[in-house]
């Protein structure tokens, strides 16, 4: 990123009031600042709308959080299942991202010579700007049958299996592991996208010092650049955790819509964003609020992860200048 | 290996030294050994990864392709019926409906985007770097909440119902901080010298940010812009919560309109399969739509960066 100096911007800047002393600060400048003003006004207004529509579920604080079920149209109103299935979903998600997708930026660095290499970049920051329904269409339609006829009855051959995945003989299409798979699948190319980013812009010198040193490619790796792309990596988790927790439309497809859940992974469930996407069509009165609700406790969830996201992003710059 | 070996303090006994030799080669054979197994695995996972990601690919194309025909683009959706389970119409409607919320929401969001990303780039005041923050949230935002938004306020509280407007209001909802943000990017790369030269002419402070530097910032601009509408076009929750649906064109500001992502979520839903086969259709034609849109945006900005350098 090549920034200006902020002395020069200040420079100009008091040019610019030299400049225009006459009439202080011009129409133009008040344009920029109104608009502004508008773009500030309508973040204000999206939190508070949701906010203040989700206020009468709050009476039910408890069952919203804790309650396992979901009666509409009067209530109660149970978060649990959103909640778990929330969790559950994305954070095998991101696990299996992280760890396939950290290999995957690895070898695009590292493995694959130059002229692929950007096609291979671009092609990745092209899968990450598919629509999600796209990546719901194709779990749907192409992974349930599939797991229906292979994964399943395999699973449910395994000792053990029925405490993770469900008793034995429970065959479903849709499932929260489905749904964990279609996320995965979902968020590689984003995590994939920032992260090779990130391990590209380890600075090229000391990588080379390491390897005069007598380094192997892994030890490089693991000793040198992993260390200082640390924080970056990191950021790229959290922006990926956030996606995966936000996600609707493809988790409402395929992770069954089901919420009573028994949180085993071969059963159906539901997440919050899915749940919101289910059931807003047929929703009245209170169970809109409920809704709400639950819509805010996904934007606390989101703009925490992407508050730590940012603050570990911007130090990983700052680290890096320092290099 | 000369390094590690003169590091070693030299023993007198030939035999010890020749221990201490063998003991630091199995060292280097060993780690040569990790090495190559993590970075096999390293390929391994670049393997898994572009197993699931072709495989969409190539099944999208296969099963999206047989269904793009004449009827698709400009017939209308019909019911199939026992007798004819075939019969399933096109999608013109959702077309149309697609094309009305861009268009609409790129109105709302494009002119108020680019100025607040112009605000952001050229002033250090408090406020501007307030405004940064909540940008870079509302971008990271899920987009359902975008669809709530959209609902409590435009459908509910100024009582519009279900209309083309509410939709197209949470699209530009979503695409307002991710074109501010881009923008802010592209103009701060913008040098000073040029400013100050513009300045230093004598000229008024808008002059210079209208026709200095937004003019050379604009390939950036274009780019953030293009990508949010890429954005906002696939975007399926924000309008499933808005649009209303329906299956006649309508295209007006406040008719209930349908979109293309909403009618792959509820015929992929479908139990005739001849519905479930035509949503692969609309699939492709959005990845297409999608793939076009970043690829020209990053082609064009490319072409723009060689230009000028």
């Amino acid at each position: 990123m090549t920034m200006s100096s902020p002395d020069l911007i200040i420079q100009s800047e008091e040019l610019a009031e030299v400049n225009s002393a006459s009439s202080s600060r011009g129409w133009y400048h008040w344009l920029l600042v109104s608009v502004s003003a508008l773009f500030a006004l309508v973040s204000i207004a999206f939190v508070g709308s949701i906010v203040i529509y989700s206020l009468p579920a709050w009476s039910h604080t408890g069952t919203l959080l804790t309650g396992n079920g979901w009666q509409s149209p009067s209530g109660p109103f149970g978060g649990l299942s959103m909640i778990v299935g929330t969790i559950e979903t994305s954070l095998i998600a991101l696990v299996v991202a992280a760890v396939v997708g950290l290999g995957t930026s690895l070898a695009i660095v590292f493995l694959v010579p130059g002229r692929l290499r950007n096609i291979i970049s671009t092609f990745v920051e092209l899968l990450a700007a598919i629509p999600s329904i796209v990546y719901g269409l194709w779990g749907f339609l192409v992974l349930a049958p599939w797991m229906l006829k292979s994964f399943d009855p395999f699973v449910n051959k395994l000792p053990f299996a029925s405490a993770i995945f469900g008793s034995p003989g429970q065959q479903f299409g849709p499932s929260l592991l489905l749904a964990a798979i279609v996320l995965s699948v979902m968020i590689l190319p984003t995590f994939i996208a920032i992260s090779r980013e990130v391990i590209a812009g380890v600075p090229n010198d000391i990588i080379e010092a390491s390897y005069s040193l007598g380094c192997t490619r892994w030890q490089v790796i693991r000793q040198v650049v992993l260390p200082t792309a640390k924080i970056g990596l990191f950021g790229a988790t959290f922006l990926s955790l956030a996606r995966a927790t936000g996600e609707t439309v493809a988790v409402a497809l395929v992770a069954g819509s089901v919420a009573n859940a028994q949180f085993h992974l071969l059963y159906p469930g539901t997440s919050i964003a899915a749940w919101i996407a289910t059931e807003f069509g047929e929703a009245q009165g209170n169970e809109i609020s409920a809704l709400m609700a639950l819509g805010v406790l996904l934007m606390l969830i989101n703009f925490s992860f992407s508050l730590i996201s940012r603050s570990l992003v911007s130090r990983q710059r700052k680290a890096l200048a320092r290099v | 290996m000369t390094i590690i070996d003169d590091l070693i303090p030299q023993p007198e006994s030939t035999s010890t030294r020749q221990a201490i030799q063998r003991a630091v080669h199995s060292h280097r054979a060993r780690r040569v050994a990790i090495s190559r197994v993590m970075m096999v695995l390293c390929g391994v996972a670049l393997v898994l990864t572009a197993i699931p990601l072709v495989l969409l690919i190539i099944q999208l194309v296969s099963r999206g392709a047989s269904q793009l025909d004449a009827t698709f683009f400009t017939k209308l959706p019909q019911s199939p019926t026992l007798s004819s389970p075939n019969d399933v119409g096109g999608v013109s409607n959702s077309i149309i409906g697609t094309i009305a919320l861009t268009v609409y929401a790129s109105i709302m969001a494009i002119p108020l985007g680019v100025l607040t990303g112009v605000y952001l780039a050229e002033s250090r005041s408090k406020f501007a770097s307030t405004l940064r923050v909540i940008a870079q949230t509302m971008a990271g935002a899920p987009s359902i909440l975008m669809g709530l938004f959209g609902f409590t306020l435009i459908v509910k509280y100024f009582q519009v119902g279900f209309s083309a407007i509410a939709g197209s209001f949470a699209l530009a909802v979503l695409m307002l901080p991710v074109i501010a943000l881009s923008t802010e990017l592209a103009v701060r790369t913008v040098p000073d010298t040029l400013r100050e030269a513009g300045l230093a002419l004598g000229a008024k402070p808008h002059k210079v940010s209208l026709k200095v530097v937004i003019p050379s910032a604009i390939s950036g601009i274009v780019t953030g812009c293009l990508l949010a509408v890429a954005r906002a076009v696939g975007e399926t929750a924000p309008v499933l919560l808005t649009v209303g649906g329906g299956y006649i064109n309508q295209w007006r500001p406040l008719d209930p309109v349908s979109a293309l992502p909403l009618t792959i979520y509820s015929g992929a839903k479908s139990e005739w399969p001849a519905q479930r086969v035509q949503v692969w259709g609309i699939a492709l034609v959005l990845v297409a739509f999608v793939f076009v849109l970043s690829l020209s945006a990053r082609i064009w900005a490319a072409r723009k960066q060689k230009r000028n350098s």
